[in-house]
């Protein structure tokens, strides 16, 4: 994605972050979490509209193996008319590592023509790590386009048969599907911090 | 524009049909909650010292208890010690006699207790105010072997059973309204099925509230023992008036292995007037449990009245293989408040479950929609698919979704899934265009939304139901 802020977070962090988007303006954001096997990483967004049109892009990726944790708050508060935002959220979670999703969208009175989507996704890799989403909705206004969507799910069985049955090893196998599945975040963002979520990835395999 | 004024106009006057009082002699406890109370309701009804000391308890539990706030709902404060807990009709001087005033007031409502007219197969347990006034078909289900009865004449004549299962889905202390509920409940409905027997008819209940300053507070038990099957419908009605009343009830259903149960409900309660004056809050916790292997529970909820809905249809799917459905349209119109929706806590291996629900806002209102799909670590296979979807008429009303998703397996494969929307100007205009009145459209577009809901309830309820959505919505355009 062009023009994108790219946001890396590392072992411990807390993280707040304020957005404004400007009438006519385009924001893109993208959160790299990487807490490594025992970091604790809890990251605060407020995203708001200060004129008509904006739009506003968040994508973020979280990779909580061994005792970590991981916490990402979106508030997207769409208080003007005609404004967009999209967001997407990824996890994957393994080992004895918890992460929690709380993403809302509001939209009050009179803000018609908003559009608002939301997706959270997460793998789980084990049995003992525990994931949450909490995706919300809260709409005053009739002529808006507002959705939320929240998956939880494990590594293909399918697509790993395909791939071992054309002789790709099991551990290969189960991170070309990781790295599929983080790509779509990591898509335009800097080279030196994929490579760092790549390695992070590896751990975790 | 002015036709769509007049057409929302005419709609928040539209009629509740079923607001009428019936002038009959009861008789009433004082108002307010204390033990004293509990203990005459409890001799009242010739219960044994054990459903004293159950409703004792949880009176305990009650008062030491503050009413949630966590809802999407802006409550007024409810005065408990205004509030009558207890009216019944004067009871008929003789026996196995109901008064033709009770019986009159039901067939108003198209509930008929004689069994000759009564709706073909459906057995029908009227609940007025606080007692059940009469239950049909009570001797062709005994020959099968099934309970269906008053809760107070199940507490006498099968103790046994009403102990056994009593409180152990929704124990007393579970949340504010179900301690409550818990200590003064009245009446309501037992039901139990054998092992092994299929329901020959749907069974049903009826509640209404008519008394004035009353709240009801009924209690509803069913059990489905192994490889049983039964459908259970609950529809309920009260008079209009400038007051709020209110209503608490319980609804535990238990399915051992093998069984079926399909609960569907029509929630009608007066929704108060275009101004927002009177309606009935209805706070009420319904919970199953899904306790034997590949045992099934359905939720159907069609939810159009009450000032306030508090409401959240949960299951417990504990057996391995068990399986759960929630289907619910909710409708709210004028300054009517909804906080609805479910909860699937998986616990057993190989569960699953699917959540579709459809809001629908107009008016002034608010809905929202609030639930828990909850995966525990040691159940493997869990499958589910949540879908909710709102539609909003107007652009004075709210929707809203809050879900949470928990899930500690790995072997686990959720979704969820929130649109909002408004009806779309094509598909209107379409409809207008072929000569169908701007009514008319609407209707049958918010029925096409709420059709996948509609098609789940039993026949006789359908009807109603795709009846009571286009009343409330008449017209409404937005």
């Amino acid at each position: 994605m062009a023009n994108s802020e790219v946001i890396l977070l590392k072992g411990d962090a807390i993280r707040t972050l304020d957005i404004t988007v400007g009438a006519g303006q385009a924001r893109r954001v993208v959160f790299v979490a990487l807490p490594g096997a025992g970091g604790v990483i809890d990251c605060r967004v407020s995203v708001r509209f200060a004129g008509e049109g904006g739009d506003c892009v968040l994508r973020g990726l979280y990779l909580a193996g061994g005792s970590s944790r991981v916490n990402f708050t979106v508030n997207m508060e769409h208080g003007v008319p005609r404004c967009s935002s999209r967001q997407l959220f990824k996890g994957i979670v393994a080992g004895q590592a918890r992460t929690g999703f709380f993403g809302l969208i509001r939209v009050p009175e009179h803000c018609i023509g908003t559009e608002a989507y939301q997706e959270n996704h997460n793998l789980l890799l084990g049995d003992d790590c525990r994931a949450q989403s909490l995706p919300q909705l809260e709409i005053y206004a009739d002529d808006v386009k507002c959705s939320h969507g929240a998956t939880f799910g494990r590594l293909g069985e399918e697509e790993l048969f395909y791939m071992r049955s054309r002789g790709i090893p099991m551990d290969e196998a189960r991170r070309l599907q990781l790295t599929a599945f983080a790509a779509e975040v990591l898509e335009g963002v800097p080279e030196d911090i994929a490579a760092q979520a790549l390695a992070s990835l590896e751990s975790l395999v | 524009m002015a036709e769509i004024a007049d057409i929302l106009q005419e709609l928040t006057n539209a009629e509740y049909s079923e607001g009428f009082t019936t002038d009959i002699e009861q008789e009433f406890f004082p108002k307010g909650l204390n033990g004293d109370i509990v203990r005459a309701l409890s001799a009242r009804k010739g219960e044994p010292e054990w459903m004293l000391e159950f409703r004792l308890d949880a009176l305990r539990k009650w008062q030491g208890m503050k009413m949630p706030a966590w809802g999407h709902l802006q409550i007024p404060p409810i005065d408990f010690q205004d509030i009558i807990y207890f009216a019944a009709p004067k009871p008929p001087k003789k026996r196995e006699e109901v008064d033709p005033e009770l019986l009159k007031t039901f067939d108003k409502l198209g509930i008929p207790l004689e069994e000759r007219d009564a709706l073909s197969g459906v057995a029908v347990d009227a609940v007025f105010d606080s007692v059940s006034v009469k239950t049909t078909f009570q001797k062709t289900l005994q020959e099968k072997g099934i309970i269906f009865c008053p809760f107070s004449e199940a507490v006498k004549n099968h103790p046994e059973l009403v102990r056994k299962y009593l409180a152990k889905v929704v124990p007393p202390s579970d949340n504010f309204f179900a301690a409550l509920n818990s200590a003064v409940f009245s009446d309501g409905s037992f039901c139990y099925i054998p092992k092994g027997v299929r329901c020959p008819m749907e069974l049903s209940s009826y509640f209404r509230i008519n008394a004035r300053g009353i709240g009801q507070f009924e209690r509803t038990l069913i059990v489905a023992d192994e490889g049983s099957y039964v459908s259970y419908m609950e529809g309920c009605t009260a008079p209009m008036r400038d007051e709020n009343q209110l209503h608490a009830a319980i609804v535990e259903i238990i399915v051992e292995k093998d069984a079926e149960v399909k609960y569907s409900t029509v929630q009608n309660w007066y929704p108060g007037d275009s101004q927002g004056r009177g309606g009935i809050f209805n706070f009420v916790t319904k919970r199953g449990l899904c306790r034997g292997e590949n045992s099934r529970l359905f939720w159907t909820q069609v939810e159009t009245g009450s000032a306030i809905t508090w409401k959240y249809p949960s299951t417990i799917l504990r057996g391995d293989g068990s399986h759960s459905e929630f289907y619910s349209v909710a409708l709210t119109n004028n300054y009517q408040q909804a906080d609805t929706g479910t909860k699937m806590v998986h616990i057993g291996r190989n569960t699953t479950s699917r959540i579709v629900s459809k809001g629908i806002s107009a008016g002034q209102s608010q809905n929202s929609y609030r639930g828990l799909v909850k995966v525990a670590s040691g159940a493997s296979g869990v499958r589910n698919h949540s879908q909710c979807d709102s539609l909003l008429i107007g652009d004075r009303c709210g929707a809203h979704t809050f879900p949470v998703i928990e899930c500690a397996n790995s072997g686990a494969i959720l979704e969820h899934e929130a649109t909002t929307s408004k009806i779309s100007d094509e598909q209107l205009f379409y409809l207008r265009q072929r000569g169908i009145s701007e009514e008319d459209a609407v209707a049958l577009i918010v029925g096409g939304y709420a059709s996948d809901v509609l098609q789940r309830l039993p026949m006789e309820f359908a009807i109603e139901a795709r009846r009571l959505l286009s009343v409330n919505l008449e017209g409404s355009v937005g």
